[in-house]
């Protein structure tokens, strides 16, 4: 059929089929703002105004959209600079999303600013409640909500006229503040919905957006470093440019469509696609008979794979509901799926294994029977085992001897996925040297780059991965899930292939965070020391054993390295550490921010209360009597280092008593810990407050092995490309590794021009996990900037030498700063002027450098986190109020994209605490495909978050970071799961904590 | 897949397209779920220029034409507190501003806030048919039917009575989260009172159509006490059940 559509003015009379969605139509023709999200219209991705209110053009017809006005993102503004044509510059809302910090992967941005625009155009001085409302329907998984929340209320400021000053370029909030006792929650028993009382417009905006933070003296001089600078990325983004992987079109590409298993486990007796193949528009269709087979690992890590190689890029056994049984290419979508359909497949029917307790039991399925699976270290797949560890440090069961009270407990925690808002998506073509394109949404682009080559029988010299804007990773793309699909398509077809999935298939068929069982074992003594910790983990890896090891360890590394004991135990601790890491199946875990971390706290966090509760210890003090302390060895540094040597590191730095200090400050807690009048609600008498900490830590990195590499180009006008192999997966990783390049060669970060990622121009790096990029990468970058400075201060002193009425300057008493290279008489010569002159005018060279970076320490981070709850004693309902985390990450690069960070993790955290876990039937058939069932945060439902920074000087890295990213999903849980114990008393030993848990708690 | 798109400008015309059985044809609203991917073949009836998008209030009832949006009906001003609760736990924003009211109660299942408090407010569908008189359906009546294809009706418009208290509770594992349970009552001013649970099952219950609130919390209590599946168990569904029912017919009188 066809229509007429009016998208932005403009009118386009197109073809169309009566099931198309406005999403795909309104695409086609080039509006690249709206995204793909989800097919049930609850991620807001897909967003259009239709007559001015916001829309879900994914679940919409375009057909339904005919006669009304479709307004996209393309519509509001523009980039301010046009050259010589006038700009009308950015809408207020675009504006106000920059300068917030709003925006990190970019992805949600124009659906979330088109939702406000319908506000304000409706209400121009909206409350926070309205603002949080207009947004709930799109989902965000990055921000937490909370800048995009004040973007709007500033918008809406700047739309009525109000004169707001800048908040780039301002300093953070002084070293000092004042804490209060905290606000009184709202607990009427209904949630504050559309009713929010708070003040609207930009009074307290700043304080919203930037944290609280107490400064480190080192950065006092600097100029860049330390300031809250608008993302690089953020005005492409915040336009909606076509940034992502699915906006880039070649022309003549088929859609890639798998076939996934609807058993648990079963081997594929017979399968003939040849109908499929007769189907029209359908260009290739692989089975396993077609594939050459070739053993690898799906885990995007360094050489070699510390895992085992267990995946095939399509078998002759599925191991999942959702496994992979074929692959379709055809010139659309329909015809793909309707190929599906037509392969004819037969199954053997295994008997699956479910439940992680019954994988290692003799007589028990062999998941990985095929003969040539590749061992890795201790894994024997005849057991399903993928990996075991066995850490004993010091003396445990002398520890034990040594103690008062034992403490025992089992613990379990949930399969939760990591819920990007942009589907794993990827673009495969023949470029004109005949080398595979790889364009792909990935955290590990040259890692993809390296593993794919055997996979798909190409030298890696012929194989080129562009890693363009990423929307949103948490680990789920620190694999090669789907790249090999799209590739060997393209080598069936010679053509350009696209595979995106749907977020079915993100459910059924990626990765998640690995579930566990946990014992957890303590000794302590009269007063109060930890004498022995002993942990066994019995984690599911799933269907595979990509990050099966290096997951698993992290959760003893990490989570069983804080609580060292007091006395004579900081000496010597005794700590112990076991895991068996097996097969089950379901789909493959992975890695999910926090890298096995997060389940290591829930256990020892929530052991920790009982302790501290039974032994009558105050919670706090317990705590710091115990942790770790700066001085003392990293006990875990001694015995593992994921699969590797280990090397000792001693802790150097670790503000955790400041931490908790100003957490306890800023949630009240003296006021409200052990009050049993503040646990009350007025008028609710089913209603009990409580109040629950966790103290935690992470790493920096994989010392001796992350290595990231930087270039630094000068041009002709004094600007510099950076070229970086990092990965900025939202994070804003691009900006403050331009912000530390800035400082360096004393210019303003928009004289930085970032460019990541793509293995055939940027130098290598690891890629973007293990809390490493700002370390790591940003070391990297000093390097190279320093290189680069040197010689710029060189080039200065030629020019500043060539007039003899002054006394001759040597290079190293040239600073630079402010785009010029100053002596210390004062003179100064700007790198513009340098720049002609060393590319055109005398000794031309090119200024530039290559710097790289490995780091042989891995500086952990450290942080409290606080959590205030409401709990419905009769029904067991939680709703969590408050979250505060206090956390030293060493200096802070930006504090607007820090915090960004702290608050998006602490509402991941959020959900594992309370909504978000993958179940599964009796037949491996799961309960959750589709964001109705796994529920994860809305604008509208969100505690206040609180991000205090208490900054450090890690002399281990010039500018003295620590990392951020990935501590923030550590303590949520416990903290919420300690805070209900304290409201009422329910102990709850598996999150999320649900209602029933909590009810059933109560009454036993 | 839909493989036809229809848009009527008359209900007569909507009907005569909906009679038709090769492909079926089905109404379309909103489309909020119709428009999902589906296997089946079909075609859609899209209801918009039926105008059906009003909403009129006589004292008496409400009467809420097929097409207004969740957000319209918010945006009214004539709806109570708990019905807005209802409605904003029903979707988010933007879903509020496609879905239609009629849409809403036919895609209904357990889970939906919204079909569970209009059926505590005994709401009745207008039914208009081909080529016989309309006829005006109880939700009650209708819901248990909802997946069966009737070909030749259309739902035309929903009322509600208009002097109705109203209240609603309910338990998720976050605010925005769907219910596990939750509970909705209506009282008339002659007293006449009506319960209804939702939270589980293929469609809310009507737990109490009496004379007063009378045994409404053990009625909840017996009607979800087979109510297990994945997300709860039925021991603390219907435990809770009784529990919100005490708490919405407390608030009754308040």
């Amino acid at each position: 059929m066809i229509i007429n559509l009016r998208i932005n003015n403009n009118q386009h009379e197109i073809e169309i089929s009566p099931g198309d969605s406005l999403l795909k139509v309104v695409r086609s023709l080039g509006y690249h703002s709206i995204k793909f999200g989800d097919e049930h219209g609850l991620t807001g991705s897909d967003t259009v105004l239709m007559d001015g209110v916001p829309v879900n053009a994914g679940i919409m017809l375009a057909a339904q959209a005919e006669g009304h006005k479709i307004v996209t993102l393309e519509a509001l503004g523009e980039h301010p600079e046009q050259g010589w044509k006038e700009s009308q510059g950015l809408h207020p809302l675009q504006e106000a999303f920059v300068e917030t910090g709003a925006i990190q992967c970019g992805y949600c941005t124009p659906g979330q600013i088109l939702a406000a625009k319908e506000l304000l155009d409706r209400k121009p001085n909206p409350t926070e409640g309205e603002v949080r409302d207009a947004l709930s329907g799109v989902l965000c998984r990055c921000t937490g909500y909370k800048k995009p929340v004040q973007a709007v209320l500033r918008a809406a400021a700047v739309l009525r006229g109000e004169d707001l000053p800048p908040l780039a370029g301002t300093m953070p909030a002084p070293p000092e503040w004042t804490a209060g006792p905290g606000e009184p929650s709202s607990t009427d028993g209904e949630w504050p919905v559309g009713s929010d009382p708070s003040p609207a417009g930009a009074v307290d905006l700043f304080q919203k957006v930037m944290p609280k933070i107490s400064l480190a003296t080192e950065s006092d001089a600097w100029q860049q470093v330390g300031k809250p600078e608008p993302k690089v990325d953020a005005v492409k983004l915040t336009q909606g440019k076509p940034a992502f992987v699915a906006d880039y079109e070649k022309r003549d590409t088929l859609i890639a469509k798998i076939l996934h298993s609807p058993h648990a486990h079963a081997r594929i007796t017979h399968i003939d696609a040849s109908k499929a193949r007769e189907l029209p528009g359908v260009a290739a269709v692989l089975t396993h008979k077609d594939l050459p087979r070739v053993a690898y690992s799906t885990a995007g890590q360094s050489d070699p794979i510390p895992g085992p190689l267990d995946c095939f890029s399509l078998d002759n056994k599925v191991r999942f509901v959702g496994d992979r049984v074929a692959f379709v290419a055809a010139e659309t979508a329909e015809i793909a799926e309707e190929a599906l359909g037509l392969i004819d497949v037969e199954y053997e029917i295994l008997e699956p294994i479910l439940d992680v307790r019954e994988a290692m039991k003799p007589g028990a399925p062999i998941i990985h029977d095929e003969p040539d699976y590749v061992d890795f270290a201790d894994s024997d797949p005849e057991r399903n085992l993928a990996a075991e560890i066995r850490i004993d440090i010091g003396d445990v069961e002398a520890g034990f001897a040594e103690a008062d009270r034992i403490f025992e407990h089992e613990y379990v925690v949930p399969k939760v996925q990591q819920a990007h808002i942009e589907p794993h998506v990827v673009l495969t073509y023949w470029d004109e040297d005949d080398r595979m394109v790889i364009r792909t949404s990935t955290q590990v682009p040259f890692h993809v780059r390296r593993m794919i080559a055997p996979v798909l029988g190409l030298p890696v010299k012929r194989i080129r991965v562009i890693k363009p804007r990423i929307g949103g990773g948490f680990g789920g793309k620190q694999e090669m899930l789907i790249e090999d699909v799209a590739a060997h398509l393209t080598i069936a077809t010679g053509r350009p292939v696209l595979c995106e999935y749907t977020r079915e298939e993100e459910f059924i068929a990626s990765r998640s965070r690995h579930p566990m069982r946990v014992r957890l074992k303590t000794g302590v003594k009269e007063d109060g020391t930890i004498t022995a910790n002993s942990m066994y983990a019995l984690s599911d890896t799933g269907a595979n054993g990509a990050h099966a090891l290096t997951v698993t360890g992290n959760t003893g590394h990490k989570s069983m390295a804080l609580y060292v004991g007091d006395g004579p135990y900081r000496e010597s601790p005794n700590i112990r550490f076991y895991a068996d890491i097996v097969y089950t199946n379901t789909p493959p875990s992975g890695a999910y921010r926090g890298y096995g971390v997060p389940q290591g706290y829930w256990p020892v966090e929530r052991q920790i209360e009982t302790i501290v509760q039974e032994l009558g210890f105050d919670p706090l003090e317990f705590r710091l009597k115990n942790t770790l302390r700066a001085g003392e060895l990293h006990p875990f540094s001694t015995a593992w280092s994921e699969g590797r040597e280990p090397v000792p590191e001693t802790i150097v730095t670790n503000e955790l008593p400041e931490c908790v200090q100003q957490g306890k400050a800023a949630i009240g807690w003296d006021q409200k810990y052990g009050d049993e009048d503040w646990q009350q609600v007025p008028g609710q008498p089913h209603l009990r407050q409580g109040i629950g900490v966790a103290t935690i830590m992470q790493g920096t990195a994989i010392p001796y092995l992350d290595m990231g590499g930087a270039s630094l180009k000068l041009n002709d006008d004094g600007s510099f490309n950076l070229l970086i192999g990092a990965t900025d997966l939202g994070t804003g990783s691009d900006t403050v590794l331009a912000q530390m390049a800035a400082e360096v060669l004393g210019v303003n970060v928009d004289d930085i021009i970032v460019y990541s990622s793509d293995t055939d121009f940027t130098p290598f790096d690891k890629g973007a996990y293990a809390s490493s990029t700002t370390y790591i990468s940003g070391g990297a970058v000093v390097d190279a900037a320093e290189k680069v400075a040197g010689r710029l201060k060189e080039r200065a002193v030629m020019l500043l030498n060539e007039v003899e009425l002054f006394d001759p300057v040597e290079a190293e008493e040239i600073e630079l700063r402010q785009g010029q290279a100053v002596s210390p008489d004062g003179r100064a010569v700007s790198l513009a002027k340098i720049a002609l002159h060393s590319l055109h005018h005398a000794d031309q060279e090119q200024i530039m450098a290559v710097g790289s970076y490995m780091s042989p320490v891995s500086p952990p981070p450290f942080a409290a986190q606080f959590a205030e709850v409401t709990v419905d004693v009769e029904t067991g309902q939680l709703v969590v109020d408050r979250l505060v985390m206090a956390v030293d990450a060493g200096v802070i690069v930006n504090p607007v994209t820090a915090s960004g960070q702290v608050e998006g993790g602490m509402v991941q955290a959020l959900g594992y605490a309370v909504s978000e876990e993958m179940v599964y039937d009796d037949e491996g058939h799961p309960r959750e495909v589709d964001f109705r069932d796994y529920h994860i945060f809305r604008a509208d439902e969100m505690p206040e978050l609180e991000v205090i920074f208490v900054e450090v000087f890690e002399p281990s890295h010039p500018f003295g970071v620590k990392a951020v990213a990935e501590i923030p999903m550590n303590g949520v849980a416990p903290a919420v799961g300690n805070a209900v114990f304290n409201a009422c008393g329910a102990a709850i030993s598996d999150n999320p904590v649900t209602p029933e848990k909590v009810w059933r708690a109560l009454r036993s | 897949m839909i493989i036809e798109y229809h848009r009527p400008q008359t209900v007569e015309e909507a009907l005569a397209l909906l009679a038709r059985s090769q492909p079926v044809a089905v109404p379309l609203g909103g489309g909020t779920v119709l428009n999902q991917p589906s296997e089946k073949d079909f075609a859609v009836v899209d209801l918009q220029s039926l105008d059906l998008g009003t909403i009129a209030q006589d004292g008496r009832e409400m009467t809420l034409g097929a097409t207004v949006t969740l957000q319209n009906l918010l945006d009214s001003g004539e709806v109570s507190p708990a019905l807005a609760r209802a409605i904003r736990h029903e979707a988010a924003y933007n879903l509020r501003q496609m879905a239609t009211v009629a849409g809403s109660l036919v895609a209904a299942d357990g889970r939906s806030p919204f079909a569970t408090v209009m059926l505590a407010l005994d709401a009745h569908l207008s039914m208009a048919r081909h080529e016989s008189d309309a006829k005006k359906v109880p939700l009650g009546e209708f819901l248990p039917l909802q997946s069966e294809h009737v070909p030749e009706s259309l739902i035309t418009s929903v009322a509600i009575p208009s002097q109705t208290q109203l209240t609603y509770h309910y338990v998720a594992r976050s605010p925005a989260d769907l219910p596990i349970v939750c509970a909705a009552v209506a009282q008339w001013p002659s007293g006449r009172t009506r319960v209804a649970l939702g939270g589980h099952g293929e469609i809310p219950l009507l737990v109490l159509d009496g004379r007063s609130p009378d045994g409404a919390e053990k009625a909840a209590r017996s009607a979800y006490s087979q109510a297990g599946d994945q997300w709860a168990s039925a021991e603390y569904r219907s435990d809770v059940a009784d529990t919100l029912v005490r708490r919405c017919v407390q608030e009754l009188g308040e």
